[in-house]
């Protein structure tokens, strides 16, 4: 068993509206294992991003905060820390990286200074000239052709791609024991986006950080991931290793995720059939419905589902660590 | 096209634009003022006096000839004598400037920092009671007429208190100190708010960006964010805003002058057109245009400085 560096227990993300609370994140378990990636996958609003922010404490306050649950880093609670001490933390042992690599860097400031600023903040043992250094290392490391001219460059001067692998080459600089990647992929062309998840993994080879992939994108979960959870309403409906959930999702939201995959059938090289959707809308957090969130779109759904038995909660399905919160689980 | 190319070519720009301007004083002046006999001579002066005094002035000239003595003096600065002190007018204007700088320059350093910092207090504390306090006060001063504020300074802290000299002026360093020292504060009060407000906006577009959200994620605190990312992405606009500001500077304040008896440009500005001496608000005006081409071009070239997308390739 590998080393657990991460816990998230019961977490509840909630955020002060004119209409009252809402809970962003309701109730979040899971674990991150050093050298492990876990995906968390979902629609959008589906707490993906909060529930990151919360681990990084950057929930902005008001409106939002950590209502309730436990965010363990290495046996030590990240929530209500004080901020100087998260503030240690944040960016040298666990750092980020962003959906908008386009405007996630300073305009005005070159990629070298970039680098430099955080390892300057977090290895205060390192001159001025080891610093440069380590940047041109650094990008050399992401993969950036003749880093010592690039060091010297601004942001616009640089292809999103690359630019994503400057956040990379930041969020790293400080050897990290968690790296969450919030949508990395999303905001690049399909070519570019193997390339930064190749080189993500690969560096987690070399480092032995954890991951936290949040994604909206199976496929992308497929080729990155050791675990995965699905989130649904601020919720965990269905966890599991990456090849269990692929091949027997239990949850029918996860099935419906699949199904919605365009597919290609190789030997006719013909579309196969029209592409799946799931029906109908994600329920507003402001009106969620008695029972299990997914009940009104959801092709399985009995009495049970209506608030008869109460919320349907995370439970072991069949096969090792598969859980899964539906009272009708497929297969 | 590097930096010095780009320089003399915005020069070259403001050739056209200097000889507009021009024409429109010349208009204004030679055309539709009344005849400067009326005003040095007066009602009952002869024909022959006229004639005499239009020789003078070299109005019986051709208009061309006339409208090309403007342009010449806009670039040798020979602006002729003043009709109401027979002074030379270009010793009138060195002799103007120093007062006027003594006031304009701490004021413009001054109120420049207390707006700036002010700005980035109250974008920190968005929303909070200091934002809101500070929302009342920057409106009330922006809707305090500057007269009402001069005037209560100089009873209050000038003749009540007796802490500040009220108006005067006296030449040289440091002679002229206490004297600066109550104006300086006033007109601070009084452009804190508008400059405040602005600034204050400009910040806001930049605090919700996502470079921000980075530079918190790399674990820096809050200060750092706000006077290193923060502040030089929103130097564009303040920057232009300062700028525009140094022409006026060194043209003096117009009014404030006159209410501190400051002999400064303002006053003299003042006087001129009092006294409808010609000579002396024609060369203002040229010097005015000249100052305001020229503070463009340092805007644009500063903007290079701080923006490194809009560095010439």
């Amino acid at each position: 068993m590998t080393e657990k560096i991460l816990e998230v227990k019961d977490l509840v993300v909630e955020f002060r509206t004119d209409r009252g609370a809402v809970k962003a994140v309701n109730g979040v378990n899971f674990d991150v294992f050093k050298g492990k990636t876990l995906g968390i996958v979902g629609e959008s609003g589906s707490g993906k991003s909060v529930t990151a922010l919360a681990i990084m404490g950057l929930i902005p306050n008001p409106p939002g905060r950590v209502a309730s649950g436990q965010i363990l880093f290495n046996g030590k609670s990240l929530v209500n820390m004080e901020p100087g001490e998260m503030r240690k933390i944040r960016g040298n042992k666990i750092a980020m990286i962003f959906q908008e690599p386009m405007t996630s860097l300073n305009p005005v400031f070159t990629i070298g200074n970039q680098i430099e600023e955080v390892i300057e903040l977090h290895q205060t043992h390192l001159s001025a000239s080891e610093r440069a250094a380590k940047a041109v290392d650094m990008l050399r490391l992401v993969g950036i052709p003749s880093p010592e001219k690039r060091v010297k460059e601004y942001p616009h001067q640089l292809s999103g791609g690359m630019r994503q692998r400057v956040m990379i080459a930041i969020a790293l600089s400080c050897e990290p024991d968690i790296l969450i990647a919030d949508e990395p992929t999303t905001a690049l062309d399909v070519t570019i986006q193997a390339q930064i998840l190749e080189l993500m993994k690969k560096l987690q080879k070399e480092l032995g950080m954890g991951i936290i992939l949040i994604t909206h994108d199976l496929g992308v979960v497929a080729e990155t991931c050791d675990t995965v959870s699905v989130m649904y309403c601020g919720q965990i409906v269905e966890s599991a290793d990456v090849k269990t959930l692929f091949n027997h999702p239990a949850h029918p939201y996860t099935k419906g995720l699949m199904d919605s995959i365009p597919s290609f059938d190789s030997t006719s090289g013909h579309r196969k059939e029209r592409l799946q959707t799931i029906e109908g809308m994600v329920p507003s957090l402001f009106n969620l419905p008695k029972g299990c969130n997914f009940q009104d779109r959801c092709s399985k759904v009995t009495d049970d589902c209506r608030g008869s038995q109460g919320d349907p909660v995370l439970k072991p399905s069949k096969g090792v660590d598969h859980n899964v919160a539906c009272f009708n689980p497929l297969n | 096209m590097n930096i010095y190319s780009y320089v003399l070519r915005r020069l070259l720009y403001t050739i056209p634009v200097l000889l507009g301007v021009c024409l429109i004083i010349f208009v204004l002046f030679n055309l539709v003022a009344p005849d400067p006999a009326f005003i040095l001579l007066g009602k009952h002066a002869t024909q022959i006096q006229i004639d005499q005094l239009h020789h003078e002035l070299g109005l019986d000239r051709s208009f061309i000839v006339q409208y090309f003595d403007i342009v010449k003096s806009s670039f040798t600065f020979d602006f002729g004598y003043s009709w109401a002190t027979k002074q030379n007018i270009y010793e009138m204007i060195k002799n103007g400037a120093g007062p006027s700088l003594s006031i304009t320059g701490p004021l413009f350093i001054i109120s420049n920092i207390v707006a700036i910092s002010l700005a980035l207090l109250v974008a920190f504390y968005r929303g909070k009671l200091i934002d809101k306090v500070m929302l009342i006060v920057s409106i009330g001063g922006m809707s305090i007429p500057s007269l009402a504020v001069v005037l209560f300074g100089q009873y209050y802290f000038g003749y009540k208190l007796g802490w500040f000299e009220i108006s005067g002026y006296e030449r040289g360093f440091p002679g002229f100190v206490p004297y600066v020292i109550l104006p300086v504060i006033l007109y601070t009060f009084i452009s804190f708010g508008a400059d405040t407000r602005f600034y204050r906006t400009v910040i806001l577009d930049e605090v919700y960006q996502d470079y921000v959200r980075t530079a918190r994620s790399k674990g820096l605190n809050e200060m750092v964010i706000m006077f290193k990312h923060v502040l030089k992405n929103s130097m564009i606009p303040i920057l232009t805003n300062i700028i525009i500001q140094i022409p006026t500077l060194i043209l003096g304040l117009l009014f404030a002058e006159s209410f501190f008896s400051i002999p400064g440009l303002g006053s003299m500005t003042i006087n001129a057109i009092n006294n409808s001496d010609f000579p002396v608000i024609k060369a203002m005006t040229i010097l005015s245009a000249l100052g305001f081409m020229l503070f463009g071009i340092i805007t644009d070239v500063a903007y290079t400085m701080v923006d490194p997308r809009m560095r010439l390739k």
